[in-house]
């Protein structure tokens, strides 16, 4: 019995002990007055009183358990009765719980993603102190601009708020021997890149500071997975040597499995890090005239320091540097970013807007059920009324029926959550890749406290109300007229017509949303991206340095291999660029045309900079509007020539015409003497490159003579299918060079799918919850109509007696529905008006108040609401008066 | 716990407790001396079970108990009786009266 004695002690003891004991020495007192007033001696009478109640303890024991059992006996009736009720009526009962458990089980997934996105702690020592530290430019429009080293140098011996920084900056090298070669992508790194962070490797000492001196920098880091895949996760690498790019590396350390660095603001490569590497920075990294924007810093605040005052003292630094060095830092500032920001920047307004959006599903849910059980209240207005008069109080009527509220809720939320498990493996499964940089989502304790309490807090919603108004019931009332046109029956009337008409307003608002996100989506999707994407295989290619040292090898190699891919039939053409577009990536810099008056590097125009091969423009059917495209010589041989697109003609040239003039390029240097001005010998087309939400920039296009990159995406035209070729394709590459692997092998038509993915997935998520916010709503619509139906039968059956066509029915009952769907879709637009601009920032060339779209989905609901009061009118209309008229 | 010790005994108890309470409001101690008055003595209701079967009755929702003070001022628990207790009352009464009944034609029949 030891579970009673501890219910006993949570529960209810103190009270009822107190209670009992001063019950039974009022009795005693009693007894022992009237004793004495009998005339025995006071010793007698107590001792008499005594022994009348016998062993104490056992009575009290016995009277205790009474107790303690009779309020266990009560819930656990409550609750079997309420169990009994459910299963009475399982109609009601399945409806009901597949509502909650939709409601819960949305909610439940999205807060899972919410909370391994937004909520749950990064993976590094005191997250909340790391920060990302960019420069960002007046003039041009990115906040999150690479730094330049010789800044950060500045930034780190200036600054007193932080306490370290640390540089990263991504390339792809090729790992050999030990199998085939493989393409890993390398973050260089500050030898205090983890001890910032405060990780330490799973095995192994990691990089020392000695690891920062010349010639002690030949050292990596491997990330779990290359350890576990490549190596086998060979237990004694460390110490061993790898061979990157050629050039032997000693193995320092395994990274730990859940540890990832991925900015994608920033990130060369675009892609999660295999392994990491100390980065001595040489002579040329401490000249402000001899660098280029490109590092990634992230930096610890002092304990105590906030990102606002590491903001404030950027600022000062960064005009200083302005000052000092007004060519190189000209406009630029500083901006200080906390890492949680930084990472879910992308994802949060989606999310929120995803939380919000089910969170009014369950609203809807909720108003659903709890219309339910206002229609069953009515019909157990007389159980409830013939319970009050046989003595339950108010409070026992109303906490029946909240257990019977909380018992659907727990059986919906039980459903729901297992809903939620595979709606959010599903979820995963159709995300954007990347969604997830650095967590992954997981059912964990607070996800399933997150449903217990969205679970409990569903039950009293919509158990609330209907308890409420049956526990007010009048009872006489009730008895006399047999429920109908009680007090309570039309307080029940007026919450099932305002629950309906906040369903239809919620679901209008739900549905908005999801019309404005469809419209951007058909916007985005219809954006020409300024080049042919059918029918283009795209693959990267990286020649090692060690073993391709001069241009000459590389332009050799490039050409080589193009030839051989020109050769592979349903090749059409074969060609490459530095940076694909649509993935984000690009390079750019200051361009001067020499025809316009000279200004300082910063103030200069900006453009990116692509370097293309042979056929680039009729590869990618990218259209010639003047000038010539490069010819076979200039493709051979550095002639410092130029193509520009037409956006840039129209930004910076203002209608001059631009062939024949000359640019002087700032790419390989930013010393003015030191650079070649390139003639512009063609115009093109404007490309989507950053994507296609983001209009096309200004941009110049070398030939790879002019800047002999070592690591390019090869593109190929096809006839058909360009996924039919990479085997031939690889074999070509092999052919040439053993060692060298194809990375990122993908069709162009994917990568412009993966661009969209992020659109595309709020897309249909929100679709999703939109549409089952209006078959909720109409379902409850439809659940009003016809219980009113069927209430109003005999009413309708005395009508029909007495003359009235079907017509008139119908007009009554859709009048009835139609007045609730105008309501509801009056208080939607409004309500849809005031939140619509939470979406702005996921919006694409629609405004947040389109017209076109309000109207639409306002007539959409409309006509769905109507639909569903349509059925119950046309049962109306065949009432049989007769029947009707003997229905009571 | 489980079940009473003697159910005629737990019942009958019942029974004169609602009969008692029919009367007007009383505590306990005003219980046992109104059966021991009108039985002549010949009942004498152990406070033993007294109140357990109180408490009893009073979470099944046949009475109902409030703190209340009596005539010499003391601080005493009075039950009263709710209407379902009413309706058990009818039922014991009858139940006891066929009870009675049954036993008195056995007796007879003997």
């Amino acid at each position: 019995m030891s579970w009673i004695a501890r219910l006993r002690g949570l529960l209810e003891r103190d009270r009822l002990d107190k209670q009992l004991d001063e019950e039974l020495r009022s009795h005693l007192e009693m007894r022992m007055a009237d004793n004495l007033a009998a005339g025995m001696p006071p010793e007698e009478a107590r001792y008499e009183a005594q022994k009348r109640f016998g062993n104490t303890a056992l009575l009290k024991e016995d009277t205790r358990a009474v107790d303690i059992l009779g309020w266990l006996d009560e819930c656990s009736r409550d609750f079997h009765h309420a169990l009994r009720v459910l299963k009475r009526s399982p109609g009601f009962t399945a409806v009901a719980v597949l509502t909650l458990a939709l409601g819960i089980g949305a909610n439940t997934a999205i807060f899972s993603v919410i909370n391994a996105v937004l909520l749950h702690p990064l993976p590094y020592h005191h997250p909340d102190d790391l920060v990302m530290v960019w420069e960002s430019n007046s003039q041009h429009p990115n906040p999150h601009n690479t730094v330049s080293p010789p800044n950060f140098l500045d930034w780190q011996s200036r600054n007193t708020v932080f306490s370290s920084m640390a540089f990263v900056f991504d390339e792809r090298d090729n790992l050999t021997g030990n199998g085939d070669p493989q393409e890993v992508v390398v973050q260089d790194v500050s030898t205090n890149f983890f001890s910032l962070l405060g990780v330490a490797p799973l095995i192994g000492p990691g990089f020392t500071p000695e690891n920062g001196q010349p010639g002690h920098a030949s050292v990596v880091i491997l990330n779990y997975g290359l350890w576990k895949e490549r190596f086998a996760g060979d237990p004694a690498i460390v110490g061993k040597s790898i061979l990157l790019n050629g050039h032997p590396q000693t193995v320092v350390g395994v990274a730990p499995r859940n540890f990832q660095w991925f900015i994608k603001d920033g990130s060369l490569t675009g892609a999660k890090p295999e392994m990491w590497s100390p980065f001595v920075f040489p002579q040329s990294f401490h000249d402000h005239k001899q660098m280029g924007r490109f590092m990634t810093v992230v930096a610890r605040l002092h304990p105590g320091a906030t990102p606002a005052e590491a903001q404030t003292q950027m600022n000062a630094i960064a005009s200083r540097l302005e000052q000092e060095y007004p060519d190189f830092d000209g406009h630029w500032g500083v901006n200080v970013v906390p890492l949680r920001q930084q990472i879910s920047g992308d994802l949060r307004p989606a999310l929120l807007v995803l939380f919000g959006a089910v969170g009014l599903v369950l609203l809807i849910a909720c108003a659903n059920v709890s219309s339910l059980l206002l229609a069953r209240a009515a019909s157990r207005e007389r159980e409830m009324a013939i319970r009050t008069a046989m003595g339950a109080s108010r409070w026992r009527i109303a906490r029946q029926l909240l257990i019977e509220s909380l018992l659907l809720a727990l059986i919906g939320g039980g459903i729901g959550v297992a809903l939620a498990v595979s709606a959010s493996n599903a979820l995963l499964a159709a995300s954007p890749r990347n969604l997830l940089d650095l967590r992954a989502v997981t059912m964990d304790l607070p996800v399933l406290a997150f449903a217990l309490a969205a679970t409990l807090l569903a039950g009293l919603l919509f158990g609330f109300l209907p308890s409420y108004i049956s526990a007010h019931a009048g009872i006489s009332e009730t008895l006399k007229e047999g429920g109908r046109g009680s007090s309570s029956a039309n307080r029940r009337a007026f919450a099932r017509h305002a629950f309906v008409v906040a369903q239809l307003g919620l679901a209008l608002v739900l549905l908005t949303g999801s019309g404005l996100l469809i419209r951007s989506f058909v916007r985005l999707v219809g954006v020409d991206p300024g080049f042919d994407p059918g029918h283009l295989l795209t693959f990267k290619v990286a020649l090692p340095r060690s073993k391709y040292g001069t241009d000459q090898l590389c332009m050799a190699f490039f050409r080589q291999l193009l030839a051989r891919i020109n050769t592979v039939p349903g090749v059409r053409f074969a060609s490459m660029e530095s940076f694909p577009p649509l993935t984000g990536l690009g390079a750019a810099t200051g361009v001067h045309l020499l025809s316009q008056p000279p200004l300082a590097l910063s103030d200069l125009p900006v453009a990116n900079v692509g370097v293309v091969g042979p056929d680039y423009f009729a590869a990618m059917n990218i259209p010639l509007r003047a000038g010539r495209l490069f010819n076979a010589e200039e493709l051979a041989e550095e002639k410092h020539v130029t193509i520009i697109n037409q956006i840039f003609a129209d930004k910076y040239l203002h209608g001059v015409n631009p062939l024949g003039q000359k640019a002087a390029i700032y790419m390989k240097s930013l010393a003015e003497n030191e650079i070649q001005p390139s003639e512009i010998i063609g115009v093109v087309g404007d490309v989507h490159q950053m994507g296609l939400d983001t209009a096309p920039e200004p941009t110049v296009y070398w030939p790879h003579p002019e800047l002999v990159m070592s690591g390019m995406t090869i593109l190929v035209r096809t006839s058909n299918d360009p996924l039919a070729i990479v085997s031939q394709a690889r074999s070509e590459l092999q052919h040439i060079d053993p060692e060298l692997p194809m990375a990122g092998v993908a069709t162009m038509d994917q990568l412009v799918a993966d661009s969209l993915s992020r659109s595309r997935f709020t897309m249909l998520l929100l679709g999703i919850f939109a549409v089952v916010a209006v078959v909720l709503a109409s379902v409850g619509l439809y659940g009003l109509i016809a219980y009113s139906v069927t209430q109003r039968t005999q009413e309708l059956g005395i009508r029909i007696a007495l003359g009235a066509q079907r017509r008139d029915v119908l007009r009554l009952v859709l009048g009835q529905g139609t007045r609730l769907t105008l309501l509801g879709v009056a208080v939607g637009v409004l309500a849809a008006l005031a939140f619509s601009r939470l979406l702005s920032t996921l919006l694409f060339g629609v405004s947040a108040t389109d017209p076109l779209t309000f109207a639409g989905v306002a007539a959409l609901l409309a006509l769905v609401a109507l639909m569903a009061c349509f059925i119950p009118a046309r049962r109306a209309t065949r009432v049989d008066p007769i029947v009707a008229l003997r229905y009571e | 716990m489980g079940k009473p010790k003697n159910d005629l005994l737990q019942g009958t108890l019942a029974l004169l407790v609602l009969k008692t309470l029919a009367r007007g409001p009383q505590h306990g101690y005003g219980i046992t001396l109104h059966i021991q008055m009108v039985s002549k003595d010949i009942l004498r209701v152990e406070e033993g079970s007294l109140y357990p079967a109180l408490h009893r009755m009073e979470q099944d929702g046949w009475i109902r108990a409030e703190w209340g003070s009596t005539e010499n001022h003391r601080r005493a628990r009075y039950y009263r009786l709710t209407a379902q207790g009413r309706n058990q009352l009818r039922e014991e009464e009858k139940n006891w009266e066929r009870l009675t009944e049954a036993v008195a034609q056995v007796l007879q029949f003997a």
